[in-house]
């Protein structure tokens, strides 16, 4: 099958859609293919085991950021020219916090950094599917890069590169976050129309460009906020109230955006969907609750809000255990909202092939692909 | 086998399947790009523009020679960012060469990163910079978004002291600020922080109203006394020749001595700051004792009162709603003072591209359930209201031994102090 081939399929016409539902009709006619080409359920545990260490990593990191705490260990890859693995746990476990979370936030990336290699091996050995293959690759490489950048970031004391490191972390959580959905045993085994219940329907060309730009709002919006968390000494003040008041249009966005991806993703009548749905909604909703506290925690009860009597005599508390938390929050829930949105792109592209496989089926008279039957 | 070949590509989305991760490829790139060359380190600290600026409309002569001679004058004094430097070899006697310690003030400024020993670095940076900027002009990145603005340190008008409306306040009262922060004010409190680290800030904190004070008398002084033009006058006045090792003794040139002394003068303000203490402050006559209902009772009568007439800014009772537009010293300096209306956008463009913040209304403060922003025990509240609040419209009342139309008495102050604890919410 050639590339073109396939593209057509997202279009809808008939030859593709024909050739890929043969295709995905295959396995599920033929038991002892199925059997053969499981998919690999070590991969799926690597990967969840990934995405349950990347979201803590997100949190420490965060924390390392919150607390201005990046450079509590000056060189790298050792720590304090010990090896990393090697440093003294007393010291570590006894020592500043500044340097406890710093090489905490290194001893945990190197454990994520061992479960991708793991996972990419697992993949190459078990995984049928040559696009999963790759994805696996490519956490492995994203993690690895992302090491080095937070390296770099440490050698040159460079807070630019902490943006970017910053940036990119979200990704890599984005990326172990698809890896364990597309191997998931639901994921696997939903092949479509099996001729007996309805057949499934796609989610049309606006829901899913919505769910796109949804997405790269959902990172441009990141992106922003690291503008605002890592503030330069001399960005201007100009600068910095753009950056601000355009982070908080983009939130009124998403929050208003979010219930009408819902709408539009769930006409499609895929639970999945519609579970994704509903879990953005609550997580902007939470995340937005979260970004006013950020800004009162770390700038003061704003006077927008001072009808409210609340924060009349709020006291900011420079690095408070609970206005950290608070803070850091906000840093790593941008991290989930992020996730959900990729993975409701990735089942509205999922849904669209579904349906695009099962109207070549009820073209077919038998409702099996013509190779097959 | 044609069918196992099927069923792998069955399964396979074939890489265009993920190709929604383009977007995210895109805007990771135009990110890098937005983020990229702008964390150069710090390496002068920005001129005060403004008030070159504003210098130029009062005097209604240019600055630019006179501006850029005073910069070279205080960096050769003061060093930069990277290399701060207390004046010391120009200043006699030990309290003002000790004012500042040379190696604390290592410690402020540049990037900042701690060691083994949790000693921090760059404490200036890591705690101030975002809101009071780099040279404490008091228009760092976050600042225009806060009311009241951040602190400019560098006209040298302080809130929160124990000591007179005019004077500096006291190292104890910058540290004891920044372990309480302003509840109210986006000002932090910075209780977290070890004593070492707040000796750091407070001596940087002198060190930049220092540096930022001299900065402004030599601009003004330049233009208006010595005669800068066009171009910089002649040698013996000018500034741009003056390093630290010329500026004393026999070598020294009229530019030198007018400069130091100048800096002589402003160093003293701060360290006598101690000796000019509020009088009678620390003699509250119900301290220990409850405060009895009749003091609190005379204390209401004198709130609304003729002479002290709080009510005519802070409301009957307290409640504000007075309507008042005033503005503080340090907007006024580039509005009012300049025959400007502190509303008049136009006209404040210029020093507003310059750093300027916009001018903000100087609110009175609502008394009743509301909260004090510089402490609200007795004695400091004995303290504003003899003294006022510097840089605000909030005025001193006039004291005397015996009651009369115009002053109060202590023992009236008291009473008031009294009422208005009974006003304000306490924390
Ligand atoms: C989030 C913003 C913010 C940060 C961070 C901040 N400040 Fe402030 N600071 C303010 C504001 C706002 C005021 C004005 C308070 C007022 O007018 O009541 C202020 C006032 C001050 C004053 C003047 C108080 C007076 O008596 O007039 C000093 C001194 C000061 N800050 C020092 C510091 C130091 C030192 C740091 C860092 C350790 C720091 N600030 C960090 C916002 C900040
Ligand atoms: C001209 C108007 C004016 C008058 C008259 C006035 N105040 Fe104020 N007062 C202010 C302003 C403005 C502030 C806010 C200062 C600032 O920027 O923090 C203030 C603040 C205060 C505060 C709060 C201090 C803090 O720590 O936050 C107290 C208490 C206070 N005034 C008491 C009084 C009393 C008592 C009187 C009568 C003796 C009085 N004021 C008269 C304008 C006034
Ligand atoms: C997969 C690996 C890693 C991930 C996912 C990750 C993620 C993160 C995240 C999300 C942050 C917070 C950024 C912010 O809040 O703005 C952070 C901060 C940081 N990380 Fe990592 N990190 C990884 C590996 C590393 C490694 C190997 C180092 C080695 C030195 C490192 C050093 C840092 C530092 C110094 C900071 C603080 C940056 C600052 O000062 O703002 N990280 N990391
Ligand atoms: C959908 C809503 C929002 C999303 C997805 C979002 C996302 C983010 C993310 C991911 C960061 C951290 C970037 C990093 O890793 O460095 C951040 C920072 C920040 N956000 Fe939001 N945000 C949202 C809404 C808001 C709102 C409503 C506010 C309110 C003012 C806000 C205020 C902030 C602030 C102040 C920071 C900087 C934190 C710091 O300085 O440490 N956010 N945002």
């Amino acid at each position: 099958m050639t590339q073109t081939e396939v593209e057509t399929t997202t279009t809808d016409e008939a030859t593709g859609a024909a050739a890929l539902g043969s295709a995905w009709q295959a396995p599920a006619s033929d038991s002892a293919a199925s059997g053969a080409l499981a998919r690999s359920k070590w991969l799926h545990v690597f990967s969840v085991l990934a995405v349950c260490l990347v979201w803590p990593l997100i949190w420490v990191g965060g924390m390392v950021t919150t607390m201005d705490a990046g450079m509590a260990v000056p060189d790298w890859p050792g720590t304090y020219g010990y090896n990393l693995f090697l440093y003294p746990l007393s010291t570590w476990v006894s020592g500043p916090f500044d340097l406890f979370i710093e090489h905490g936030h290194r001893l945990l990336a190197s454990v994520v950094g061992m479960v991708a290699i793991v996972m990419f091996a697992v993949a190459i050995k078990g995984e049928p599917r040559r696009w999963v293959i790759a994805l696996s690759g490519l956490v492995l490489a994203m993690v690895i890069g992302q090491g080095v950048l937070g390296g770099v970031r440490v050698l040159l004391s460079d807070r630019s590169s902490a943006m970017i490191h910053g940036c990119v972390g979200p990704i890599v959580f984005v990326l172990c976050c698809l890896c364990a959905s597309v191997t998931r045993r639901s994921w696997w085994d939903r092949k479509g129309f099996d001729g007996q219940s309805n057949p499934p329907q796609g989610v049309g060309k606006l829901a899913l460009g919505f769910a796109i730009a949804f997405l790269c709002f959902a990172y441009l919006q990141l992106v922003l906020g690291a503008q605002v968390r890592h503030v330069q000494p001399l960005t201007s003040t100009k600068m910095f109230t753009h950056l601000v008041v355009t982070h908080v249009a983009v939130a009124a966005g998403l929050l208003a955006a979010a219930p009408v991806l819902l709408t539009l993703t769930r006409r499609c009548g895929d639970l999945t969907l519609s579970r994704l749905g509903v879990g953005l909604i609550m997580f902007v909703t939470l995340q937005v609750l979260l970004g006013v506290s950020t800004w009162v925690v770390k700038y003061g009860w704003p006077e927008i809000l001072s009808s409210l009597p609340l924060g009349e005599g709020y006291l900011v508390k420079s690095k408070g255990f609970f206005e950290s938390m608070v803070v850091t929050a906000h840093v790593a829930v941008g991290s989930l909202i992020l996730a959900n949105a990729a993975l409701i792109v990735m089942q509205c592209y999922r849904q669209n092939w579904l349906a695009a496989g099962d109207q070549s089926v009820q073209r077919s008279p038998s409702g099996v692909a013509p190779e097959t039957a | 086998m044609r069918l196992v070949q099927h069923s792998i590509i069955g399964y396979d989305f074939t890489m265009n399947r993920i190709h929604f991760l383009r977007p995210i490829g895109g805007l990771m790139a135009w990110a890098a790009v937005l983020m990229s060359g702008c964390d150069a380190p710090v390496e002068q600290y920005p001129p005060n523009a403004v008030h070159a600026l504003v210098v130029h409309h009062r005097t209604d002569l240019p600055t630019e020679a006179a501006a850029q001679e005073v910069t070279q004058l205080i960096d050769q004094w003061f060093g930069t960012p990277l290399e701060p430097h207390w004046p010391a070899e120009l200043l006699s006697g030990q309290a003002a060469k000790g004012l500042v310690d040379q190696d604390r003030l290592l410690r402020a400024p540049g990037s900042f990163y701690s060691d083994q020993d949790n000693l921090h670095y760059g404490l200036y940076t890591e705690h101030c910079v975002r809101c009071h900027g780099v040279n404490g002009g008091g228009n760092g990145a976050a600042s225009a978004l806060q009311n009241p603005y951040p602190r400019d340190f560098r006209a040298g008008i302080f809130k929160w002291k124990s000591t007179q409306r005019s004077a500096r306040p006291t190292k104890d009262d910058l540290r004891r600020l920044m372990v309480h922060g302003a509840p109210g004010t986006s000002m932090p409190s910075f209780s977290r922080l070890s004593d070492d680290d707040l000796d750091v800030l407070v001596d940087y904190v002198i060190y930049l109203s220092v540096r930022g004070e001299l900065e402004r008398w030599l601009l003004y002084g330049a233009v208006e006394e010595i005669g800068y033009g066009d171009e910089p006058v002649e040698d013996p006045f000018r500034f741009g020749l003056v390093s630290i090792d010329n500026a004393t003794g026999d070598r020294a040139s009229e530019a030198a001595l007018y400069a130091a002394e100048h800096l002589k003068r402003i160093v003293d303000q701060w360290g006598q700051s101690a000796e000019v203490a509020v009088p009678g402050a620390s003699s509250d006559p119900a301290s220990g004792s409850s405060v009895d209902a009749d003091s609190v009772a005379r204390g209401k009568e004198l709130f609304h009162g003729q002479v002290a007439n709080c009510a005519g800014c802070h409301g009957v009772d307290g409640v504000g709603g007075v309507n008042i537009v005033d503005y503080d010293d340090w907007s006024k300096e580039y509005s009012t003072r300049l025959g400007i209306t502190p509303t008049d956008r136009q006209a404040l463009e210029p020093f507003e591209a310059l750093g300027a913040l916009r001018p903000r209304l100087a609110l009175p403060r609502e008394l009743a359930g509301g909260y004090a922003h510089g402490g609200a025990d007795a004695v400091t509240l004995y303290r504003r209201i003899t003294q006022g609040i510097a840089g605000t419209p909030m005025p001193a009342v006039m004291l005397s031994e015996t009651p009369s139309a115009t002053a109060l008495t202590p023992d009236q102050v008291w009473d008031l102090v009294h009422y208005v604890e009974s006003l304000l919410e306490t924390k």
